[in-house]
């Protein structure tokens, strides 16, 4: 067989024809092809397709790529680059329309860019785990975070639909001692050994399936185990995490920060029976469930009546002295009931249950909002900018449709015009965003990198945007310039650029008046509720208190601790307490001792006698109790709240009951005051007595915190408290806060809020300057003519300046008859979550932020007018 | 003394196509470069020089007929002209003079 009868490879041909220049094609070609059938000859068919395809791959040179030149025929080609030219010459010819042009568009698209990237960041929380669809949080009754031992345990074993679950607890904070170093290390965890089914934790060293199975185990992440030993391996060593020997049974990849269960190190249960066994009454553990294949939640939620029937009904009716269950139903008795949410909705719609990952949804649409906005504002100034020079490109209009342009050629070039003005602004987005990450950050409350903002998704994303942005913001421009009349264009009849035009150019600055002024007034409103908060009497005195935490670790070395501080002689009282107000405290249930009992969860704190006095509080009636005074462990002190609740006459002397024998009578009511942050009404509360030795209950061990009430110089005197720690336990690092700080950084969230309207308002009035200067500067530029002959005929400076003014006024007007009743509606939701709001009926947050967008719009203009009107008119009216 | 704007592998082949006469195109200069000095060439390397060479006015080329063995294709022929001959004899005469400076004839010393 001839080798002329073989082919080499199709697709190689195909592609030199596809890039190679005409010009040496057959050269090229005929080269490739003589080779090809001497290399049949000599090394074999196989060999010979093989060289030519690298051959053809060889020839990829610059030198023999089609250029632009090549595809002449196709008179598309030039005429985009003609449009090309004509946009950068236009661009260039007024360079200070162009600048504000796409720097207000950058400033905008920058915003919208960082936004973009929290957004997506957001929404992309926990969809990395796998079958995370089939991942839910089991909630106690609707969405109660804290459910029952027995729950994870049971759901299991009696629910076909539950393929595997997980309890969890955490975050705590804990000790660390390797060797003779010591680290204090957040994010911590229990949980059982199932963990790694339900969340992706992918293991370095260890076997997941028995890491977690025995007591004293613990997981570090890989940052976590590099820290403790120094790069080297972890698996195995032995550690003390609070005192206690535990063994590293494995290193797992430090979690994604798209994640709520943002572990750093996870503890193996004790085989105690508190989590082996277990009960359904006590809710201490955060339970997961996988449903198997295609199971629904509801249908377990349903099937979990059963459960309740036969596992709860019992402990309830020994409890709460019913005959029945349906019995205690049919009495008003809560029934138990579990609601299954999908895991990928925790950080977002369910941040109370998201183990502290602070996501919320509606930051997520403020910001969404806010970003649009901004881009609208960006929009409407290329919109406004580009109506309004499109007269001085009117003649071009007339021209090109005089040689033969047709509509559709002339919309494309005003397309093309705007993606290059948007494409521009792109790149200088990029470099905005670039600059100001850190600051967004810290607004954000995230932790993006440049890595992450020039990620392939995120600039595509950009891309997308830019495109539309150029798409619709030109396509109103291109509409009207290619609708010229070529004979009116040419005779410079069209140059007023239409009476509907300067109508709907007025309308858009309108518009961003009014978003500018609605930006302003929530700034306002913002700031005046925060600043009111922090204004707002708490009810006791924060000032001067520090409470130093873990006080629990002092053990027996707690009473020379003490000691040594009542020393100090800058601490006037020091007092123990289970919990510190401000940081959140738990409730328990107490029935009235009455002839029909009522219950009620309690908010519930154990002190020291000394508590009220270290904090201030006031006493309205009755006494407080004593340590030294043996039958005061079962007084109680109840807030005003809580006697309003019960609405006795006269509380004092009466008893609550936490069941037999557990009576505590009522020795003094306290005045109300905000022992949570002041979005919060004041709950009922009561105090109860702990010793001195931090027990409480029975012996139960809840002396956590201690406050101390300093005076005179509160530095020097934290230094004395921290030496005293030091001496009885140099193991614990010393921790401390002050309760006025602890109480400012409920509001954090709030700050954060406040910051991110102002950098936004900010950011919104200063592209409106941008554009609404431009446009002046545009206006007044068309109307010099008029000014001259008017000052001619004797007209003011003065008076010119305020008919100018005057017109941009009226546009203010609209903007804020529009953007009030907005904000006002909005800003009564935002304020709907406190509990403490200010009166936003003052008209003054109204009118001060709309009269401040008008100075803004004065000035901006003003500046310009009173140039153009002081200017001689004999050289605007001296060449015709 | 003229600085000469040619490389290396541009002056092997330039060298090779005042070698080859009237036959000198693509292939057959590629093949020459091969035997004469084993080196492996790709005959993209030998057109681009060809190009640059021809840019540069030191070969003139023709087009021509075409042949069955290129599947109806024409070869371009390439031949060096009065520049390129030139070219050539300036390098030489520049090598060679600086190679008799070399110890004037005496062997190689190692220093």
């Amino acid at each position: 067989m001839s080798p002329y009868d073989h082919e080499p490879p199709r697709w190689s041909i195909t592609l030199l024809r596809l890039y190679c220049k005409p010009r040496a094609l057959e050269i090229i070609e005929g080269d490739a092809y003589e080779l090809f059938y001497r290399r049949i000859e000599t090394e074999g068919l196989k060999a010979a397709r093989r060289k030519f395809s690298w051959d053809v791959i060889r020839f990829f040179r610059l030198r023999y790529i089609k250029g632009l030149e090549d595809f002449n025929s196709l008179n598309n080609i030039s005429m985009f680059k003609n449009y090309f030219k004509t946009a950068f010459r236009s661009l260039m010819k007024q360079r200070f329309y162009s600048f504000i042009n796409i720097a207000g568009l950058a400033l905008g698209l920058a915003v919208c860019l960082l936004i973009v990237l929290y957004i997506s960041n957001e929404v992309s929380y926990d969809k990395y785990h796998p079958d995370v669809e089939r991942v839910y949080r089991v909630a106690n009754g609707k969405s109660g975070a804290w459910t029952p031992a027995r729950l994870g345990m049971r759901m299991k074993g009696d629910l076909p639909e539950v393929e595997e679950t997980v309890r969890i607890q955490g975050p705590f904070s804990q000790t660390f001692k390797i060797g003779d170093r010591i680290f204090k290390e957040e994010q911590g965890f229990n949980a059982d050994s199932t963990v790694h089914k339900l969340f992706e934790i992918k293991f370095v060293e260890g076997n997941p399936d028995e890491a977690l199975t025995q007591p004293n185990a613990i997981l570090l992440t890989k940052s976590l185990a590099d820290k403790f030993f120094n790069y080297q391996s972890a698996l195995g060593k032995v550690i003390k995490v609070d005192g206690e020997d535990v063994q590293v049974t494995g290193v797992i990849a430090d979690a994604p920060s798209n994640t709520h269960f943002k572990y750093n190190y996870i503890n193996s249960y004790p085989h105690e029976s508190w989590v082996t066994i277990g009960n359904w009454t006590g809710n201490n553990f955060y339970t997961y469930a996988k449903l198997s294949n295609g199971a629904l939640p509801t249908s377990v939620e349903t099937k979990f009546d059963g459960l309740a029937e036969k596992y709860i009904a019992p402990v309830i009716i020994q409890y709460s002295g019913h005959s029945s269950y349906e019995d205690y139903l049919a009495q008003g008795g809560r029934k138990p009931g579990i609601s299954l949410l999908p895991m990928t909705d925790l950080h977002l719609r369910y941040p109370h249950l998201a183990l502290g990952s602070s996501g919320s949804i509606e930051n997520v649409y403020i910001f969404s909002a806010v970003a649009l906005f901004i881009l609208i504002i960006a929009c409407i100034n290329f919109m406004n900018l580009s109506t309004a020079r499109s007269a001085m490109r009117s003649k071009e209009v007339g021209m090109r449709k005089v040689m033969g342009s047709v509509r559709g050629q002339l919309i494309s070039q005003f397309l093309v015009e705007s993606m290059l003005i948007s494409v521009s602004a792109m790149v200088l987005a990029l470099g905005i965003a670039a600059l100001s990450l850190d600051g967004f950050n810290t607004l954000a409350n995230r932790t993006f990198t440049l890595n992450e903002l020039f990620a392939l998704p995120t600039l595509l994303k950009l891309l997308g945007l830019v495109l539309v942005v150029g798409l619709l913001a030109g396509a109103y421009p291109a509409f009207v310039l290619s609708a010229f009349k070529p004979i009116k264009a040419l005779k410079g009849e069209s140059q007023t650029g239409g009476k509907g035009n300067a109508a709907l150019r007025q309308g858009l600055v309108a518009f961003q008046f009014a978003i500018s002024i609605f930006l302003i007034v929530s700034t306002v409103v913002v700031f005046t509720q925060l600043n009111f908060l922090s204004k707002q009497s708490l009810g006791f005195e924060p000032d001067q208190v520090l409470v130093v935490k873990n006080a629990n670790r002092l053990g027996a070395k707690g009473q020379s601790f003490l000691n040594d501080i009542n020393r100090l002689p800058s601490v006037e009282n020091a007092t123990l307490s289970s919990q510190f107000v401000s940081s959140g405290i738990s409730d328990w249930g107490y029935q009235t001792v009455e002839e029909v009992p009522r219950e009620h969860s309690f908010i519930n704190m154990f002190a020291t006698d000394e508590y009220l006095e270290t904090l201030g509080i006031a006493l309205v009636d009755g006494r407080n109790f004593s340590n030294e005074v043996t039958s005061d462990t079962a007084s109680i002190l109840i807030n005003e709240s809580a006697a309003k609740w019960l609405g006795w006459e006269d509380p004092i002397g009466r008893k609550l009951s936490r069941g037999v024998n557990a009576d505590y009578t009522i020795v003094g009511i306290v005045k109300d005051f905000n022992f949570e942050s002041l979005k919060r009404e004041i709950e009922p509360f009561v105090i109860r007595p702990m010793t001195w030795d931090g027990k409480a209950e029975a012996g139960w061990y809840a002396g956590n915190y201690l406050s101390l009430k300093l005076s005179g110089d509160y530095q020097n005197t934290v230094q004395s408290v921290k030496a005293a720690w030091e001496r009885a336990i140099p193991d614990e690092p010393f921790e401390f806060v002050f309760l006025d700080d602890a109480f400012n950084d409920l509001y954090v969230e709030e700050e954060r809020f406040g910051k991110l309207f102002t950098a936004s308002s900010g950011l919104a009035i200063v592209i409106a300057c941008l554009g609404l200067f431009a446009l002046a500067a545009y206006t007044l530029e068309r109307k010099y003519k008029e000014i001259a002959v008017r000052k001619v005929l004797g007209a003011s400076v003065k008076s010119l300046t305020l008919m100018v003014i005057s017109s941009f006024t009226k546009l203010v007007v609209i903007g804020a008859v529009i953007a009030i009743p907005l904000g006002y509606w909005a800003m009564k939701q935002w304020l709907s979550d406190f509990a403490y709001q200010i009166d936003i009926n003052n008209p003054l947050v109204w009118v001060l932020p709309a009269l401040f967008v008008a100075l803004i719009a004065w000035l901006t203009v003003g500046y310009q007018s009173i140039r153009t009107a002081s200017a001689n008119p004999i050289k605007a009216l001296r060449s015709e | 003394m003229q600085r000469t704007n040619i490389g290396e592998f541009e002056e092997l082949v330039l060298l090779v196509v005042a070698i080859l006469k009237d036959n000198a195109y693509g292939i057959s200069v590629m093949e020459e470069i091969e035997q004469q000095t084993g080196r492996k060439i790709n005959i993209s390397a030998v057109h681009s020089a060809l190009d640059r060479l021809e840019g540069k006015g030191y070969l003139d080329s023709r087009v021509g007929g075409a042949t069955k063995e290129r599947g109806g294709r024409r070869k371009r022929y390439f031949s060096i002209n009065t520049a390129g001959q030139t070219a050539l004899d300036a390098i030489h005469e520049q090598r060679n003079r600086l190679y008799n400076q070399i110890n004037l004839g005496l062997k190689y010393v190692a220093i």
